[in-house]
């Protein structure tokens, strides 16, 4: 008896050692992240900790920003980040770019044609690269591979379509010229996305990029911390933790109403700097000279949420700076520095730079600087952390571009213009309930352009034909009424508000608004067009029936950005929404796709509903094909990138 | 009872007890219901120890059994009381009772411990005497 206890506990022993052993041998073995060597990499510094010390004091606002499209913005490639099927498949998708895509275990790979080999795409040798990071979640996703060199990143050459659940060219899903190549910079990623894709970034180039070939470059990149998390808008907390460890400090805070100085509270700053902490990254920006930018490369970014943002950041206003030498001298460098991000006026006509727009808005620009309660800023309708009474889920919130709860209707208006709270339809013109009584409708119409999609200008404005005339922005009436002609607003507003209208042309008489951008547009006039053709309120207004011919033709445009837009708004016309249609096909077979869609309208009764002559069919119906041509020929084909 | 109040609230997914900003009263009131739980068996035990051992608590019993029911009080109550009201990862100022119960629960342990140790001591010289005694 006595001896079988200690021959029991050795036996015992070794088999947990045994147990242990084999544990340890076979889990996954986990890199450290300070290990990498072959991307960019987290490293926490100068006074930088990651979101990670923020949750276990404040577990609601980490919540609320882990369900966001913030911290997704960029995400290292993982079994539960990739959304794109890696599964030993072939993409064909990319014309002429064919990838084959592999997981091997948690690793992504992908095969492709070697971007720096010139020459068809038949004869490029083919390369295998892991890819190891991913900018993206909501719309798309674009994947970043090793290229081997550094710490520098290169893009895979076609982007993941989310919801459409395809592959799509890079050149295909912004609104970018045909048969123009987008530029495949290797180490755009170390460069350019992550001063606002991350937090904290330092570049970490030994010379400026693009100085010289990037193999003879030093690619070093870190960042504090990959998306947009806690301390790109709180500011730095390291002080902040260390002073709250000690619980007298913290209980003194709870109790107290004194403002902690030791982190930033964006909501707490006045209304010009807390939209500047969003403005940091939703803004086009430059550097003022090399020499800030060799510092940022090297120290991170200086900006530090409440500072003032345009000390160590130039800020175009070609509204207000059109002559500013500043301004000048960025255009000299590059030709399309305005024209890319800004209508002919200086508004704002990209998405993701909705700080432009705001300080160019009078709800912003009109109030008195650093003091009143009703300026308008981000705050005034968006919020970083759902409300613990908000009865949204998480998801929901971050899908409706963080809109604070209520303020996704007048509310959002009402709050400073008070006047208006009762009775807005003595205003709008409109009856209360009708789209058209929503103060965005009208005030911040879908003007802008980005990620395959309109979206609401930010620069708060009053609708205008005089700026459709002159500029070509379509103007907000239209946009709704996309059946009547610019006459016809013309004579509302001057009717309703005494808007004088300006001298209009034959076609601004006769010819629907709407089948003029179509027609006769440029690009981005074209994809606003024909993303409004799909919106449910110009729908509702406007009646869809007469629609579709207008679609077809729009799904032979040149640029592919525009197709794919027509195609999902073709989709939400009644009886249309099976229509097979690859909008990366080539002419002839989008051609051969497109005819019969037209011919069984034509054939339909439809196509006879609507006979009024501003949309170019006759009293029969028949589409007025000389007119089509006629002004389809007035086209603005000039080459335009909208710099999203 | 408050096991009972805490299952009903997870039955019926009550907002101010499963959401996420409640987290720390969650962990507060769970610890207050486990605490309890803990402490009730550590009476029983006590009790069922003085049933067999009466000698345990000879010369102390008032003072343990006082320091046990006032840490099963303060200990599982200071964590209710200071999940009420809570400010992001931290409990409420109620959370100061938990070191009074801690406290007094290590005197009633103590107590029960040096009670123990004196039994032994005193059965061990005993038992020497009555074996000589009977050789």
């Amino acid at each position: 008896m006595k001896s079988a206890l200690p021959i029991g506990t050795i036996v015992l022993a070794l088999i947990a050692l045994g147990v242990a052993t084999t544990v340890t041998v076979t889990r996954d073995t986990v890199t450290l992240e300070e290990d990498i060597t072959h991307r960019p990499i987290e490293t926490p510094s100068d006074g930088f900790v990651s979101s990670k010390t923020c949750k276990s004091c404040h577990p609601s606002q980490y919540d609320t920003w882990y369900g966001s499209y913030h911290r997704t913005m960029t995400q290292v490639a993982t079994p539960d980040t990739v959304l794109a099927d890696f599964s030993n498949v072939r993409i064909d998708a990319v014309h002429g770019e064919p990838m084959h895509l592999e997981q091997r275990g948690n690793e992504f790979w992908a095969e492709f044609n070697d971007p720096g080999v010139d020459g068809p795409a038949d004869d490029r040798p083919r390369i295998t690269r892991q890819v190891v990071m991913i900018t993206g979640s909501h719309h798309q996703q674009i994947y970043w591979y090793a290229t081997g060199h550094d710490r520098a990143l290169n893009v895979l050459p076609g982007v993941y379509l989310i919801t459409e659940q395809r592959w799509a060219p890079r050149s295909a899903v912004v609104l970018h010229p045909p048969n123009q190549l987008v530029s495949t910079s290797n180490g755009h990623w170390n460069a350019v996305c992550l001063a606002c894709h991350t937090t904290f970034p330092k570049t970490q180039f030994d010379t400026p990029f693009l100085s010289k070939p990037i193999e003879e470059q030093v690619v070093d990149t870190t960042t504090a911390e990959f998306g947009i998390a806690c301390e790109a808008c709180h500011g730095p907390a390291a002080d902040h933790v260390r002073t709250h460890q000690n619980p007298v400090t913290r209980y003194r805070r709870h109790l107290g109403d004194q403002p902690d100085s030791t982190i930033v509270q964006p909501a707490l700053l006045n209304p010009q700097r807390s939209s500047q902490v969003c403005g940091q990254c939703h803004s086009v920006w430059e550097f003022y000279n090399v020499e800030d930018e060799r510092y940022a490369n090297t120290h991170g970014f200086p900006y530090r949420p409440g500072d003032e943002l345009r000390d160590t950041r130039f800020m175009p206003q070609p509204m207000e700076q059109a002559d500013s030498a500043a301004l000048r001298a960025f255009i000299r460098r590059d030709p399309d520095f305005v024209n890319g991000s800004f209508w002919s006026d200086g508004m704002i006509r990209v998405s993701g730079r909705e700080y432009n727009g705001l300080i160019d808005s009078p709800c912003f620009k009109n109030a008195p600087e650093h003091g009143g309660s009703k300026i308008m800023s981000c705050f005034s309708c968006h919020t970083m952390h759902k409300a613990p009474n908000d009865p949204r889920p998480v998801s929901v919130w971050a899908a409706t571009h963080q809109v604070t709860a209520k303020m996704d209707n007048n509310e959002a208006c009402v709050q400073c213009h008070e006047t208006f709270d009762t009775n807005i339809s003595q205003h709008t013109r409109h009856s209360a309930e009708s789209t058209g009584s929503l103060c965005y409708n009208c005030h911040m119409p879908y003007t802008s352009y980005g990620l395959l999609k309109a979206v609401r200008s930010h620069t708060v404005s009053s609708p205008s034909i005089t700026e459709t005339v002159n500029i070509g922005r379509p103007n907000a009436c239209n946009l709704c009424h996309l059946d009547k002609t610019l006459a016809w607003t013309g004579t509302q507003l001057n009717r309703w508000y005494g808007t004088a209208s300006p001298q209009l042309t034959v076609d601004q008489n006769e010819v629907a608004a709407s089948l003029l951008w179509a027609m006769k547009g440029d690009a981005g006039q074209r994809a606003l067009t024909a993303w409004a053709f799909g919106w449910n309120p110009a729908q509702q207004v406007s009646g869809t029936s007469w629609m579709l011919p207008h679609l077809t033709e729009l799904l032979n445009d040149s640029y592919e950005a525009i197709r794919f837009i027509s195609y999902r708004s073709l989709r939400t016309l009644p009886g249309y929404s099976d229509v097979d249609y690859d909008y990366l096909a080539g002419r002839e077979e989008r051609i051969t796709a497109v005819l019969p869609i037209l011919q069984s309208w034509q054939n339909s009764i439809l196509a006879r509903r609507r006979r009024e002559p501003e949309l170019l069919v006759d009293n029969e119906g028949h589409l007025r094909i000389d007119e089509f041509a006629r002004i389809f020929n007035q086209r603005d084909n000039r080459p335009l990138f909208l710099r999203e | 009872m408050l096991g009972i109040l805490l299952e009903t609230m997870h039955g019926l997914k009550i907002r101010m007890y499963l959401d996420v900003p409640n987290e720390t009263r969650r962990l507060m009131w769970t610890l207050a219901h486990a605490h309890g739980g803990l402490l009730g068996l550590i009476h029983l035990i006590l009790g069922l120890c003085l049933r067999i051992v009466p000698e345990i608590g000879s010369r102390h019993l008032r003072m343990i059994s006082t320091s046990l029911i006032m840490a099963s009080v303060f200990l599982p109550g200071g964590f209710f009381l200071g999940g009420i009201v809570v400010y992001g990862g931290d409990p409420g100022l109620g959370i100061l009772a938990v070191p009074i119960g801690a406290a007094l629960l290590v005197v009633a342990i103590y107590k029960v411990a040096r009670g123990s140790a004196t039994i032994e001591t005193t059965t061990s010289t005993s038992g020497k005497s009555g074996r000589r005694g009977n050789s």
